[in-house]
């Protein structure tokens, strides 16, 4: 065996072997780490129209007939569309199974969407992660507004197929 | 039925902004290409979506989208069939212990790090649904990818071609590419048998059986294009329909195979004659359309899925940091390295890390694909758009003030034949065939 081949099966062991032994023990690892529950998708919302449209900012989402909510997740993170035109600009944050956000509506104030001035939706729900489709239940309620009353609602996400069909 | 005028009037920004970012970069010594990718980051949500969203949403609305990404998909198909065109596993064979340990350890150190990367990502940027498997062996083959056509480009610039340190780097990046789209494969695999009806086995099996299939039996058949070449100085419009109809079933074959599109496009290029005439006749054919027509629609379309508004706090920005950092150090560090330690000069082969560091538009495929099987979220997906972005952006300055000219030459018998007997290289700027 020549130096340069010494020197290259010696530098191949220690620069490609060693490193994919490391490799399989950071993917073994790995194993046992937990990223957040998934919410990506899109939901189906249930709630009473007439009892949203009372909020300020409800009423662009209270009056879709079939409303659906879109989340975009990275992480702990994500982003929200509704089919209402509203949220296209907001975001939330999942902590376990509790999900957090403000909806803001992307129309300008004063065009009868209900939504003027700082006014915003705050959704708070919980997710059954056990439930086969994923569902979420929670409130949602109008920010800065004390004599408004909160709004139940359920929403279940879209299987795969029911997805693709939607689009 | 598509909105025609929408259409239409896309395709034409599209063209326009690319062509004139891909000019103004041309100005700073980069490739076009690289403008054309900074392009379609402009044209999204992360520029035109923020200062102008009404005209954003009336130029790009979401169900025109469908068959802008249609028309790009068309382009990169034919693309990976280009970049499988140009490589030669002979040319790895040529360049000995110097490329098979640079291209190996230019894959394994990004990769490796890439995995490390992940123990500290998944938690915040993936999600359940999401193996941690899945996700570290996407980030290594993300990280680990090389832009073999900008770098290609690159040397071609340079006139580095028939140099060492030119010759090294086209074998390495043609290893990487295809040992990155093999670990991608089995990604994609991975990640879809949990949504399939078929078990996972089958799928593995029908890929070898294509692949085995491709390279011991169609492979011959192909040889019938490179003859009929030689016989007529060309190829006639029939045998041009033909390679594009098997390109097509290729690319369909993998798709249904539960795979991409995507591989069975590189596979039919890579299984082509190679000889040098033959291969620079094919992409002369499909070069210019290919490069000034669909390539732009891809980057406005990859453009328009990335938002760095979800890049948003100090925390993301140091993810994104941390990104930049693990790809560079692992793909300049790792080759360098790995090209000193088969005695290269300490600026040649740092000058090759910064040329394996270039991902460019390859990163920007894989990307793509990562994000439609969901391993990767879009803030994420994001991120990695601003690293692939950044370390092709960085290969020129760096090149000019560690590796001279004069560097490359010295200690180099310049091969003047080895331009004629290696394989020509698709050329991004599509400054017209004859320059390679």
């Amino acid at each position: 065996m020549t130096s340069t081949t010494r020197r290259f099966a010696v530098s191949y062991v220690f620069l490609v072997f060693l490193p994919m032994i490391g490799l399989l023990g950071v993917l073994r690892q790995g194993r046992s780490l937990r990223a957040p529950v998934s919410v990506d998708g899109r939901w189906k919302l249930q709630f009473d129209p007439a009892q949203l449209a009372a909020l300020p900012c409800g009423k662009a989402l209270a009056s879709v007939p079939d409303p659906v909510l879109a989340i975009s997740q990275s992480g702990e993170r994500f982003t929200l569309t509704t089919s209402g035109g509203l949220a296209t600009t907001s975001s939330g944050v999942i902590q376990d199974t509790t999900l957090n956000a403000a909806l803001q509506s992307s129309d300008s104030p004063g065009n009868g969407s209900g939504c003027d001035g700082d006014h915003s939706l705050t959704l708070i729900a919980k997710l059954d992660p056990t439930a086969n489709p994923k569902s979420l239940s929670g409130v949602l309620s109008a920010k800065d507004c004390s004599v408004c009353a909160p709004v139940s609602f359920q929403a279940v996400r879209e299987t795969h197929s029911e997805h693709k069909a939607g689009r | 039925m598509p909105n025609l005028f929408t259409l239409v009037l896309q395709i034409t920004v599209i063209l326009a902004v690319c062509r004139v970012a891909g000019s103004v970069f041309r100005k700073f010594h980069q490739p076009r290409v690289v403008g054309e990718m900074f392009a379609g980051v402009l044209l999204g949500p992360s520029l035109m979506g923020w200062i102008a969203p009404h005209f954003s949403a009336y130029l790009f609305p979401p169900s025109s989208l469908g068959f802008l990404n249609a028309l790009s998909q068309i382009g990169v198909v034919v693309f990976m069939f280009l970049v499988g065109l140009g490589i030669n596993p002979k040319e790895l064979k040529k360049h000995g212990h110097a490329a098979v340990l640079t291209s190996h350890v230019s894959i394994t150190a990004p990769f490796v790090l890439a995995a490390f990367l992940s123990f500290y990502l998944y938690p915040k940027l993936s999600d359940d649904s999401v193996t941690f498997t899945s996700f570290a062996l996407f980030m290594g083959a993300a990280m680990s990818v090389t832009a073999f056509p900008v770098l290609a480009r690159i040397l071609q610039e340079r006139d580095w071609l028939g140099s060492r340190l030119g010759t090294v780097a086209i074998a390495s990046a043609a290893v990487d590419d295809v040992t990155g789209w093999c670990i991608l494969a089995y990604i994609v695999v991975l990640t879809r048998s949990a949504h399939s009806a078929s078990p996972m086995y089958v799928t593995v099996g029908g890929i070898i059986g294509f692949a085995l299939l491709m390279i011991y039996g169609v492979q011959r058949l192909l040889l019938g294009f490179e003859k009929s070449y030689r016989d007529r100085g060309g190829l006639s419009e029939n045998a041009m329909a033909l390679m594009l109809l098997l390109l097509l079933c290729a690319a369909l074959c993998t798709e249904w195979l539960g795979l991409h599109l995507l591989f069975g496009a590189f596979l039919m290029g890579a299984i082509m004659p190679k000889e040098h005439h033959f291969v620079r006749y094919v992409l002369d054919r499909f070069e210019t359309i290919t490069v000034t027509l669909l390539l732009p629609l891809f980057f406005a379309f990859t453009g328009l899925r990335t938002n760095i508004g979800l890049v948003k706090g100090q925390e993301m920005w140091m993810y994104c940091g941390l990104i930049v950092l693990v790809a560079t150090v692992g793909k300049l560090g790792g080759s360098t390295i790995a090209a000193r330690l088969t005695t290269m000069p300490l600026r040649e082969a740092a000058g090759l890390g910064t040329l394996m560091n270039t991902r460019g538009l390859m990163e920007l495929v894989i990307l793509d694909i990562g994000l439609d099987i969901k391993v990767i979220s879009p803030a994420l997906f994001s991120m990695m758009v601003l690293m692939a972005l950044i370390t092709t952006f960085m290969a020129t300055p760096l090149l000019d003030v560690i590796c001279p000219d004069r560097l490359v030459w010295e200690g180099t018998e310049r091969a003047s034949k080895w331009q004629k007997s290696s394989v020509p290289q698709l050329d991004l700027d599509a400054t017209g065939g004859s320059a390679a």
